[in-house]
């Protein structure tokens, strides 16, 4: 707990006092700038000069020199003694009376201003009144008495008094609260309304009463049994007791410790958790007081100095004793001491990155943690403890001077794999935490590469996030790294990253083939998509081979998922894949189906190519026994769907085959296409009785047609039905009515009259005949219809045209040309709906006025 | 540093000389127990409560600090009297002792009763019953109305078993600083992780102290 806060160094060593008797003994004194007052026991004041100076080493020494000296006729000791440098003056109290002197030539005034039966006084460091040019001061008298003067020049100005039930032994002032030690006990007294708020009692036989003011409006006391107690004007404690040592006699403040004397020992106590940091062997002292933030202690016949050690070098202490708390805290209050907010945020910061080491090498890791980013640590200097985990090419040296004392990591952890371990989990948080934030800033490849390392040798699960998330790792090391831990695939990634696609191919094409078990690898689908959208089209052939091999019908989304934006290449045209994907009948048409269907292209290559492999496929299971009968009716209707949907294929070729294998249904769709429908209707009635596919194939292939193609067909099917060569007709006969009845069916009626056998009743026929009437009446009636509106449209265009033509335009010499101003020299002329009169070869547009620019529409107004 | 914060409460805990008012209040605040050297004049705690700060002022025991603990009273909101259940002399100091030092403390001071060394209490020897407890608990209370009070302020407790303790702060804290539902919830999952307070305590004061 001991810390050195200061440092003993002499300042008088012999006081050469006038009368060299050896009785003569300090009493008191007080430091004033560069003067220095010291009351004697033999009623000598003092004058001394002193300086303090600064050896190159660091070492503060004193330089003084006697001014003069004044002897007091009382013969008293000189009981208190205060310098009032704003007003030329020191005060004296001395045989119970206070008086004043001149502070350079130590005369009294003039004026012999004094105050009488005085126990003692105190300067009130927070006056009520402002004037700079007056002190005021607190004064216990002999009579019970307490009160407050204002102390000019010349003369000491009465304010007002408060009488208190006993004498009071000691003084403490600020504002106008009054801190008193009677003999009793201590006690605040409010000077303004005179009210008294006892403290605590105390027995001043054993304990020196000594009140010392800390801060505004809060005082030292020292209380019972030894205790510091804090007490402000309010009466109340804010902070809990210190514990001095017996025989207490003066205390004093510097910021953040207090200094407190008694006969053997100057002790060193911390406000900031009253504990005990130093203690410093001084015999005999009689005077210990703090002057403008300077210590001077006096024994009875010499004067010292504590000067106070640098801060930093008392932190640099406390850290290498490993007492981080106490470090911070202190450093925090350094501050307070007047350095700059710049050049303490440095300091502090370096403090706060030692001691961060400090919890670091003691594995309180949150602790750590938390001090690296309070102190904005550069990563780095973490990073460097884990042997390999920099960048091998990153040129970094620790800061200097150092900042800690530790190797590495392997040193601390005693190479014991869990404290090893320990230390890698928080270097992965730590990393974690400031990635992406301004401590990582400009550090992003050592923290990324220290990242995948980590991951790498742990948590593979993070390496793919960290390698595709906008990565700072470089390939350098990290390859390396990965290879050693077997995170193929995230090598993969790290190449691909990088791009370099080829590299990053080789790698997952070694973890395909190898069933190395990557659990972090999706298999052989991930390449395919890598090389679906892979712009290298070089490089994407080298993989084609590789992958159809693996799996074909995966392998050719390589060619049909390519981005749809992508450039046209001459590697990727659809020429050079069919041939290339010859090897592959799968792929093939795969491939061939998105050219067709997806890509649309209409080429008669594509399309025969893809019929006669949906034919050869359908054959093959034909050919094959014990072929479930879905899976060839699957092939079929693939075939069918692509032969009815596409015309660009070769039909006679596919034809020839499938008459071949009877393979009626795509016969007729083929005959249809051939434009040979009666013969595909045949088929479609007689071979396959397939009737509702009948009237279907004479609607699909009459789409798009005109109304007498589709009636023709109709007919067709119909004379089909009725064919008598058939020789089972009657079963027809159904089919045909129901064809006549049909909603969708379309015929010319005459026609089909001509063709019904004789035989039939008309009652068989009257739903027909009622139906083809009322179709006929119908269209007789929309026919006339249209003609009546068609005429009366004539009409009205016919009036437009003779309100146009009615007014008369007189052309004469005057008569110019609207658009170039220039006579008219032809008979020839345009006038626009509007009146306006051009040229000929003016009129530009006959829709669109040349002057006005109004738009005649061409049909109706 | 912990004075430098102006607390919103005062509590202060009295009593004779070795009936455990420390070991009350470490356990409350650390969560543990451990023997106690005798206290020096004074002690103080700092305690989040919800948005508050408590100070949580330990006094010594020892008859010769009894002016100080009178001084240490000054404006306490809230009194824990502390005596020992296996001791009728501790029960009796504080009829006599620790009721005037209490004069110095907030005219509308709650005072708690709170019997310590419940562990070591054989319930059927004790000589100092429930009842005579609540009674002066009702006397040093009789300018509170104590109604309000969930019950009576006393209660008996053992900081080894931890029983009862954080009772005692709480019933004092929800009469003095009332934390609604809401806030109870919020903060209660925070509560006894003295570690996390601790942090934001201390980066509050970090950032406190670089302002000025």
């Amino acid at each position: 707990m001991s810390i050195k806060a200061f440092e003993l160094v002499s300042a008088i060593e012999r006081v050469k006092l006038m009368s060299d008797k050896a009785k003569t003994q300090i009493e008191c004194l007080d430091v004033c700038g560069k003067n220095m007052y010291i009351g004697t026991s033999d009623c000598f004041v003092v004058h001394y000069s002193i300086e303090e100076k600064v050896q190159p080493n660091g070492r503060v020494t004193f330089v003084t020199e006697k001014q003069g000296h004044k002897f007091l006729v009382v013969k008293k000791p000189i009981a208190q003694l205060r310098a009032a440098s704003a007003l030329n003056r020191i005060m004296v109290l001395c045989d119970n009376t206070l008086t004043l002197l001149n502070m350079f030539d130590l005369e009294p005034i003039v004026t012999g201003a004094k105050i009488k039966g005085v126990v003692c006084f105190c300067i009130n460091e927070n006056p009520i009144r402002t004037n700079p040019f007056s002190v005021e001061i607190c004064v216990a008298l002999k009579k019970k008495i307490i009160q407050l003067y204002t102390v000019t020049e010349d003369r000491l100005i009465h304010l007002r008094d408060v009488s208190v039930p006993e004498q009071a032994l000691t003084l403490g002032v600020d504002g106008v609260c009054v801190c008193a030690a009677l003999t009793s006990g201590y006690c605040m007294i409010d000077m303004d309304s005179g009210h008294i708020t006892d403290l605590f009692p105390i027995d001043s036989e054993q304990t020196h009463p000594v009140i010392k003011r800390i801060s505004k409006e809060e005082f030292l006391l020292s209380g019972p049994s030894a205790l510091g107690i804090f007490a402000t004007t309010a009466g109340v404690s804010q902070r809990p007791p210190m514990q001095w040592s017996d025989g207490l006699s003066a205390v004093c403040f510097v910021h953040p410790y207090i200094l407190a004397m008694n006969d053997e020992f100057i002790t060193v106590h911390s406000i900031l958790d009253q504990q005990q940091k130093q203690a410093i062997p001084f015999q005999g002292g009689v005077f210990l007081g703090d002057f403008d933030g300077r210590i001077f202690v006096a024994s009875s016949r010499e004067i010292y100095s504590l000067v106070p050690i640098p801060f930093e070098k008392q932190i640099q202490a406390l850290l290498a004793d490993k007492r981080v708390g106490e470090a911070l805290d202190l450093a925090r209050n350094a501050n307070k001491t007047g350095m700059t907010r710049d050049k303490f945020l440095k300091m502090f910061k370096r403090i706060q990155q030692q001691a961060g080491f400090i919890e670091f090498s003691r594995q309180q890791f949150e602790e750590a943690s938390q001090l690296f980013k309070e102190s904005a640590m550069d990563v780095r200097e973490v990073i460097c403890l884990y042997p390999h985990y920099l960048p091998t090419n990153v040129n970094f040296t620790r800061s200097v001077p150092p900042l800690h004392e530790i190797a590495d990591i392997n040193q601390l952890s005693k190479s014991d794999e869990s404290i090893k371990a320990a230390y890698k989990e928080f270097l992965r948080t730590f990393l974690e935490d400031i990635r992406g934030t301004n401590l990582a800033h400009g550090y992003k490849r050592e923290v990324d590469v220290a990242l995948l390392k980590l991951y790498a040798e742990s948590t593979p699960e993070k390496l793919t996030e960290l390698i595709s998330v906008d990565t700072g790792c470089d390939l350098e090391d990290c390859v390396e790294w990965l290879e050693k831990h077997q995170r193929l695939h995230a090598l993969g990634l790290l190449y691909q990253r990088h791009g370099e696609s080829d590299k990053a191919l080789g790698v997952w094409a070694r973890l395909v083939d190898s069933k190395t078990n990557d659990p972090s690898f999706p298999g052989l689908e991930f390449v395919v998509t890598f090389l679906s959208s892979l712009a290298d089209h070089e490089l994407l052939w080298k993989y084609v081979d590789w992958v159809l091999e693996k799996d074909e019908e995966l392998g050719v989304r390589v060619f049909t998922d390519r981005p749809a934006n992508e450039a046209q290449s001459e590697r990727l045209r659809p020429e050079t894949v069919v041939d290339y994907l010859h090897r592959f009948p799968r792929a093939v048409i795969t491939y061939l189906e998105y050219l067709i269907f997806q890509r649309k292209l209409e080429k008669e290559k594509y399309h025969t190519h893809l019929a006669v492999l949906y034919l050869e496929a359908v054959l093959k299971l034909m050919e094959t026994n014990n072929v479930k009968k879905e899976e060839l009716d699957i092939a079929r209707s693939k075939l069918r769907h692509m032969l009815q949907i596409s015309n660009l294929y070769r039909v006679q070729l596919i034809l020839g085959k499938a008459k071949e294998k009877d393979m009626h249904a795509e016969c007729a769709i083929l005959y249809g296409k051939l434009e040979e429908h009666e013969k595909a209707l045949r088929i479609l009635v007689h071979k396959l009785k397939d009737y509702g596919g009948a009237e279907n194939y004479c609607q699909v292939n009459s789409q798009g047609k005109e109304p007498g193609y589709r009636k023709r067909l109709f007919h067709i099917l119909l004379s089909v039905y009725l064919d008598s060569s058939y020789e089972r007709r009657d079963t027809l006969v159904a089919p045909a009515m129901a064809l006549l009845n049909s909603s969708v069916a379309d015929f010319d009626t005459i026609k089909v009259l001509q063709l019904l056998p004789e035989s039939w009743s008309v009652g068989l026929l009257s739903q027909f005949l009622t139906r083809a009437i009322r179709m006929s009446m119908h269209n007789c009636r929309m026919t006339r219809l249209q003609r009546m509106m068609a005429r009366g449209e004539n009409l009205l265009i016919k009036q437009t045209f003779i309100e146009m033509q009615r007014d008369a335009i007189i052309m004469n010499d005057e008569r110019v040309c609207a658009v170039c101003n220039r006579a008219f020299n032809d008979p020839s002329f345009v006038r626009y709906p509007n009146g306006i009169v051009t040229h000929v070869h003016c009129a530009k547009n006959k829709y669109i006025c040349p002057v006005s620019g109004k738009l005649f529409s061409a049909g109706r107004r | 540093m912990s004075g430098k914060k102006k607390a919103d409460l005062k509590v202060i805990i009295l009593g004779d000389y070795d009936v455990g008012k420390t070991s009350l209040i470490c356990r409350y605040i650390d969560g543990k127990f451990q023997t106690q050297e005798p206290t020096v004049g004074a002690a103080f705690f700092l305690k989040q409560w919800g948005p508050y700060n408590v100070a949580v002022w330990d006094t010594a025991g020892d008859e010769r600090y009894s002016g100080l603990s009178h001084f240490y009273c000054r404006s306490a909101g809230a009194a824990i009297l502390a005596f020992d259940l296996n001791s009728p002399k501790t029960f009796e100091s504080l009829w006599a002792r620790f009721g005037s030092i209490l004069e110095a403390a907030n005219e509308d001071c709650l005072k708690v009763v709170v019997g310590t060394k419940l562990d070591l209490l054989n319930q059927s020897e004790r000589d100092i019953t429930a009842e005579e407890g609540k009674k002066l608990a009702r006397e040093l209370n009789e300018h509170l109305d104590l109604k309000k009070l969930p019950h009576e302020p006393y209660f008996e407790t053992s900081s080894l078993n931890n029983q009862n303790v954080k009772e005692v702060f709480e019933y004092i804290f929800q009469h003095c600083l009332p934390l609604s539902a809401d806030q109870q919830k919020r903060y209660n999952t925070t509560d006894r992780k003295s570690v996390i307070d601790l942090m934001e305590d201390s980066g509050e004061h970090s950032r406190k102290k670089k302002c000025c």
